[in-house]
Parts: structure tokens; sequence; C-alpha cells
């Protein structure tokens, strides 16, 4: 078996006062007949992505409503660990490097890790590209027994064609192929039965549980930001994409209307590759130029609870841009009723509905002027809130999510049961 | 310039409520002499790990009682950084097979962080061996750059150090004005150059890791990660390998909790992506774990943070720090300076934080830390006397306050504004006991 990972248990029954009756006995409904059916989801190690937070809530559900359900972890060499972030990266369009030298190694790690597979399940649900040529190395057996779902939360539309070819060969005879968005998947793709399930925050985690003032103030002043006064967070992966430096931009902006305002902006994870590091580096000059801009770093210090305690502290939250996929914490900010800034790419245009669930920009100016406008128009910004709420309760909540999957299920193994 | 970090600003003002009056007036007047002073602190990352916890307080710190302090982080490679991360095992005492390429990547990659330094400061403190080899590398650029007082901040036990990787390293150490040690025993006998100095670490009261918190959110949070806020716990929070003795913490709950059947377990676990011993021993962990419910096993995996961290320690009935091994173990006096009464090895620095049968136990098998842990279960008024006693005794000698007076001393003496003088934590030690 590969590496396991320690879940909390979870209780379907505590989602119903959220989510509502009928979620809940759907649930239920679509459960039964999938009692006792063994599913393991397979994925790198992960931290601080969405795919690691989201398997976190959805393994112990769906393990709760009677499924054998299982996450287990590859873990990565030094190697291994480089080479599939060479893919991953190919993947996402943002490099050429992939090579036939690095396909191998790839490959050969796949072959491995194949070996490891040494418990029958129905269903393998592979997570991104990293572990996906496993398939391919099974045992006969293995591949005739249990239905292969292959769950890309990356964007393929711009892959490269080098890294998109090695993936679609080891693709192309899983039984299901499920992408976040519509707009994610490529037109060339192998003849394999598709779903579109989004992704979902859960509001019982402690990124969403309710918080009283004087913690949020606590938090906010121990990084030197000043709680009576506007605060503009981006929480964000540390890369060009998510663009620090126009995140200042707009901050200088937006403080010749509005002089007391200040900006957090939250590093999730170290800068790894060398633009994110110049990036990065980049920015932390700038930031230097401003009393009130301040660069905070995640991994180990900012968890869950100050995570949310910058949301709810936040007058606006930006995303000036993303690199891939959804930024679902934009998500979790709206559930907290925060306006957001956002720019159109990946799965944000799902979660941000232009003028409704919060504002949509293209340039430095359009977030400026949107920012702006919703600090100096109370109104405008509950407005925006409440329908940003509105919009999470009905599309980006952990039990939606679970019912996608269980549907996926059962039209996998719905006859072969 | 080398890497910037971003910093957020400190008051030493805030800290006056905690420390007393005459602490704050004894630093003030310490800083006078030093007023301007440009100090810059040169390490290897500002994401995560001890020292960069310290010094994101340290610098702000300095620089609001009127020093010009900065904090910059070299450049390195993937190659360097395996290079550096062999090297301070071996330091430890794990055996690294050296190569002179080897010692060549580290050698170059200091020259070319050299020539990013472009300034010339009052006082230059180089943190750990990384970037050690920074000031002779500097000085042959241009030795007006490097003729400020230069200190070498070690933040690792030497006493195991493999010779080998300590003979590469001393020639460039001993170029330094100062050395500073965390105990008096990691000092090498053997490094005449530099003015040897005794730090230890120390922990920020009003970051949120350590913050009050108030016990509704501290329960909402336990809630939050599947832990029953009204069945007591015992906690260890701490990297996952054979040091921390994970396995040995489960061994002490279960013996526990034959005399507490509602006892849970909280293991926190720090964990690196590029640690694959770190994850062997997480999975050995989760395994023993097995079916019992009772052991919650949580990580920065989960999201688990600062503020997680604070209400995990605070709510727990005893906090275990199991080490058979250890650097300085910090962990203990966040644990008491929430007022709770901590079990731990009798190893590395815990001695010095932790007086035994006052502020808790040192132990050093794991039938004693269950028989401990036991007591402390048994008589909750004995636990909180024991918290409240190691709160104060942290209050006295692990704050950042007291590590930022133990700089500016330092820096004073090297300056010859006070005269020489070996700084060590003998004083409060002696004042314990």
């Amino acid at each position: 078996m590969y590496g396991t990972l320690a879940l909390q248990p979870k209780v379907l029954d505590e989602y119903r006062k959220i989510s509502g009756d009928a979620a809940i006995d759907e649930i239920k409904r679509l459960a039964a007949p999938l009692e006792g059916l063994r599913v393991l989801h397979l994925s790198v190690t992960a931290f601080g992505t969405g795919v690691a937070e989201l398997l976190n809530s959805a393994v112990p559900v769906l393990s709760d409503i009677g499924l054998s359900c299982q996450w287990q972890v590859v873990r990565p060499t030094e190697e291994f660990a480089s080479c599939s972030k060479a893919l991953y990266r190919s993947l996402a369009g943002i490099s050429k490097e992939w090579s036939t030298q690095l396909s191998e190694t790839w490959l050969g790690y796949s072959r491995m890790n194949a070996e490891l597979l040494t418990e029958e399940f129905d269903v393998i649900v592979v997570h991104d590209p990293q572990p996906a040529a496993i398939r391919s190395f099974v045992s006969e057996e293995a591949r005739r027994k249990t239905r292969w779902v292959f769950r890309s939360h990356l964007d393929l539309s711009d892959a490269e064609p080098a890294g998109w070819l090695a993936l679609r060969e080891h693709v192309k005879d899983y039984d299901a192929i499920v992408f976040d968005a519509a707009a994610f998947v490529r037109d060339d793709m192998p003849d394999v039965p598709l779903s579109i399930i989004p992704p979902a925050i859960d509001p019982l985690g402690p990124r969403n549980m309710e918080l009283p003032r004087n913690t949020i103030e606590n938090v906010l002043m121990s990084y030197g930001i000043d709680p009576q006064r506007p605060l503009i967070c981006q929480l964000s992966p540390c890369d060009p994409a998510a663009d620090f430096l126009g995140c200042i931009d707009i901050y200088d902006q937006v403080k010749q209307d509005v002089p007391d305002v200040q900006m957090a902006l939250i590093a999730a994870n170290p800068p790894e590759d060398p633009p994110s590091i110049e990036h990065f580096d980049e920015a932390v000059r700038r930031s230097m130029e401003y009393v009130d801009v301040h660069i905070l770093r995640g991994t180990n210090e900012v968890g869950n609870v100050e995570t949310n305690a910058f949301q709810r502290a936040s007058s606006v939250v930006v995303q000036k841009g993303l690199r891939k996929g959804f930024g679902i914490w934009i998500s979790d900010a709206q559930w907290k009723e925060r306006p957001v800034v956002t720019a159109a790419s990946g799965g944000l245009s799902h979660q941000v509905i232009d003028g409704v669930t919060g504002l949509i920009a293209n340039t430095i100016d359009e977030f400026a002027g949107g920012i702006t406008r919703i600090l100096f128009d109370p109104q405008l910004a509950r407005r925006l809130g409440e329908a940003g709420h509105h919009h999470v309760q009905e599309n980006f909540l952990l039990p939606r999510f679970i019912i996608d999957e269980l549907r996926l299920l059962g039209a996998l193994v719905g006859t072969a049961r | 310039m080398l890497g910037s970090v971003p910093l957020t600003p400190k008051a030493l003002e805030d800290y006056r409520s905690v420390i007393g009056d005459e602490h704050v007036e004894e630093i003030r007047s310490l800083a006078e002499p030093l007023k301007d002073a440009r100090v810059l602190h040169v390490n290897a990352t500002s994401f995560g790990g001890g020292v960069a916890e310290i010094l994101m307080t340290l610098v702000p710190l300095m620089q609001d009682i009127g020093l010009q302090a900065d904090w910059q982080v070299i450049r390195g490679t993937d190659e360097f950084y395996q290079v550096t991360k062999a090297m301070h095992n071996s330091l430890q005492g794990m055996f690294f097979d050296w190569t002179p390429e080897k010692r060549d990547i580290w050698l170059r990659q200091n020259e070319a962080n050299a020539e990013l330094f472009d300034e010339r400061y009052d006082f230059v403190v180089i943190h750990d061996p990384q970037p050690a080899a920074l000031r002779t590398c500097v000085r042959e650029r241009d030795a007006k750059l490097a003729d400020g007082k230069w200190i070498w901040r070690c933040h690792i036990d030497l006493t195991d150090a493999q010779v080998e990787v300590w003979e590469i390293l001393k020639p460039y150490l001993n170029q330094y004005d100062g050395a500073i040690f965390t105990a008096a025993e990691y000092i090498k006998d053997d490094l005449l150059g530099p003015q040897r100095f005794v730090v230890p670490p120390a922990i920020d009261p009003l970051s949120p890791k350590n913050a009050e918190l108030d016990a509704a959110t501290s329960q909402d949070i336990l809630h939050r990660y599947g832990v029953d806020h009204e069945r007591p716990f015992i906690t260890q929070i701490s990297r996952f390998d054979p040091w921390k003795d994970p396995l040995g913490v489960i061994e002490v709950y279960r013996i526990a909790k034959r005399d507490f059947p509602e006892l849970q377990l909280l293991l926190i676990a720090s964990m690196a992506h590029d640690d694959p011993e770190g994850w062997a021993w997480y999975e050995k962990t989760v395994r023993r774990a097995g079916e019992d419910f009772d052991i919650h096993i949580l990580s920065n995996l989960n999201g688990v943070g600062n503020l997680e961290v604070n209400a995990f320690q605070r709510t727990a009935k005893v906090v275990i720090q199991k080490s058979v091994r250890e650097g300085f173990g910090l962990v203990v006096s966040e644990g008491l300076w929430k007022q709770r009464p901590v079990v731990a090895g009798r190893v590395g620095g815990i001695p010095l934080q932790l007086i035994d049968g006052v502020t808790g136990y040192l132990v050093s098998t794991t039938d004693e830390c269950a028989d401990r842990v036991i007591d402390l279960m048994r008589d909750p008024a004995l636990a909180n006397r024991m918290g409240q006693t190691g709160r104060e005794f942290v209050r006295e000698h692990f704050l950042i306050t007291r590590y930022l007076r133990d700089y500016l001393r330092i820096f004073r003496t090297l300056s010859s504004i006070d005269p020489p003088a070996e700084l060590a934590y003998g004083e409060g030690e002696a004042r314990a006991k």
C-alpha cells in the first residue's frame, strides 16, 4: 500500500443545519446502494493545495455514510518530485521543459509505484497528473476489476503538447475523467466519459468557523495591522500569476482616495521556481516603500484559523490573478460575506459573477476602481457579500461535492455490482 | 543586495504589561549608545523554522528601539541547499561523506552571495553554517565592507559534530569577532578566534502562537479538528523522528488511559516535503495509533498553524515533550507560558527550561513519563500550580525581550562600550535553583 494519512472522523448529519434536509437526505439515498464500496483516492503528498483540503473533509464524510473510502499518497523521492513538478508545469502551460528523458524517469517511478498497489479496490480515483501513469503498470486483474478515474484539478486547456501527449497516453484507458470546470477540458481528449465536479469548501472546518472579534483583532495587531482601518487582503500561492507587485500598484492607487487603507498579502507557500522567487523578492522590496503593505508567509506560520481571521477582518478580498485552477479561498471569503474583486482567470469566473457575487477586474485601474467603490459604498459591500455567501451556499459547499462524487461512483459501478 | 525579507512592525511598549517597567527601561538604556547602529541579520530562509520565527520578532524590535536593523537571506541553488542540509546534519552528529567537491559548492555559493553584499554595517549577525564563509568572501572582495563587528550565531548543538565538517568551517568562523551559542555545553572549545557568548532562544509572548486566547475559541478550535473538548487530552507538538519519540508518546497515553479511560492524545506534527524520514515516522505513528480514534494526529498538512497550536497547548491537561535527544526544545517554554505543566525528556536544552518537580517533570523513560502524566492528571491543583510557576519562570528567562537584551549587551561588549565579558545564562539558572 501507499502512504497513509491520519484523518479525523466527520459526521454527515452535522451539515444538516447548513445545507438543509433535502441535500443530506439525497446524499443518504445515493450512498445506500454504494455501502461498502471500496474507494481509494490516490494523490501525491500535497500541502496547502485545494486537493488536500478537500480530501481531508470529503474522505471522512464518505466513510461516515458507509463507503469504505481511503486516501493514500505516493511519497515522491527527490528525483520523482522534481520530475513530476516539471510535468505539472508543462501541463499548466508554464514551461516547455518536458523531455523524453523526463518521461522515462516519470514512467520508471510509476512502474515502481504500481507495485505498491497491493489491496483490491472497486474504484481508484487518481488525483492530478503525477500518479496518473501508475494504472499502466498494475496487473491486468487490477485494471479489469477496478474502475479507474482520473481527476484533473488542473486547467489542461493551455498544456504544452509534450507534457499533454505523455499524459494522454496513460489516461486514455481510464473509465472516467473528471475536471473541476468545463473550461479546463481540452478539445483533443481521449474517448473517455467526462464529468465536471467543481471543488467545494468545508463550512464546518477551522477555516470557516466563527471567531470572536478580539481574537481577530489580536491576530491583526500581532502582524502590525490596525484592526480599525480598512484592509485589502490577498491569500495566494506565491508566483508571478498571483502578481504581488500588481497588488502593490493597486494599493498605491486606492490609497490616493482612501489614505488610511492597509494591505496584507499572504503567501500560502514558499516561492519555489526561480521566476517566483524573483517575483517575491521584488514584491518584498516594493512593500518596504509603504508602511501599510504587509507581506506574510504561510506554511508553518499562518494556519487555517489565522487565515480565517484575516478573511473576516478584510474590507475587500482580492485575487489579482491565478496560475491555474480554482481559487477556492475566494469561496471561503464569500462564505464569510466578504466582497471580493478578482481576475476572471480559471475557476474564478465561476466563483465571481461580475457585479453580483463580487467584481471582476482585468487591469490595475479596474481593480483599484472596484476596491475604492466598495470601500466608499458599504451597501454595495454588503450586497456583494450576501450574494457571494448565497452563491457559495448553492454551489460550493461540501455536501454538493459529496452528491456529485456519489453520482459519479454510482454511474461507474451501477451495473457491475 | 541579498534576498529581502518582509517584516511587520513591533513595539517594545506593547511588552511593558508582560515584562514590567524595569525591564523595558533597562532595554532602552542599553540601546541608547547603539542608536542608529546598522545591524544586518543573514540566514538561509525566511520561510519556516525556529530561526525565522525568532528573527521575525527580534529584527522589528531592534528597529523600534532605534537601531537600523535589517534581515536578508542568502540566495542558493538546489545543489547548495542539498549540501548545506547535509552539513547541518553532520554538525549534529550524523555521518556525511564530505568531498572537496561538496565543500566547493558551499564555498562558491558563499562567494556568489558576497558579490551581492554591497553595504557596510556596524554589526553583521550570520546565522548557522550555510552563510558562514560570507565574512571571508566579503573581505576578499572589499575589506571595507567587512570591517564592522561580525558575529556567528550558531543555533545547533555542535557537541557531536563530525570532525571533517567542523574543520572545514573553523577557519572561516575564526574570522568572526563574536560567536553566540544556544547553551554553554554547545560551545566548541577549539573555536578561539571570536569572543564567545551564550544566548538561549526565546518565545514571543505576543505572537499568535503565544498570545492570550479565550477558552471558548480554544474549545471551538478543538472541536473543528475533531477533538472532544469535554474530555481531557495530553499533547506533544514536534517533528516526527526517532529523537522526538512519537511512538513512546502513544505508549505513555495508553498507560495513562488505563487509569483515565476518557483520555485523548493530540500529536501535532510539523512535516516538510523534502523529509522522507519524517514521512516514514509519520506513517509508523499513524499505524501505531491504528483504530484508536482518541489519538488525533494532525499536522501543517491539515492547516494547523499558530492559533491552533496555541489552543492545543492552552487546553491540554499536560504538555509532553518526550524527546530522547533535543536541540533546545523551545516548545517546552511555549507550554509553560500557557500555564500548563510539562513532562519532558531530560535532554538538550530542556533542563534549562523546566525545573524538575516545580514546573513539571524531567523524565528518562516511557514508564517514568507515564507515571508523571498520571500524577498530574490525578492532582489538577498541583498541575495548575506547576503551570503558574512555569509561566513566571518563562517570563523571567525565555521571552524575546530577554533575547533582545542579550544581543544589546553583546553589541556593547564588542564595540567596547562595556568591558569584555562572557554572557551566560548561568546567573538565571543559579537563581532558579
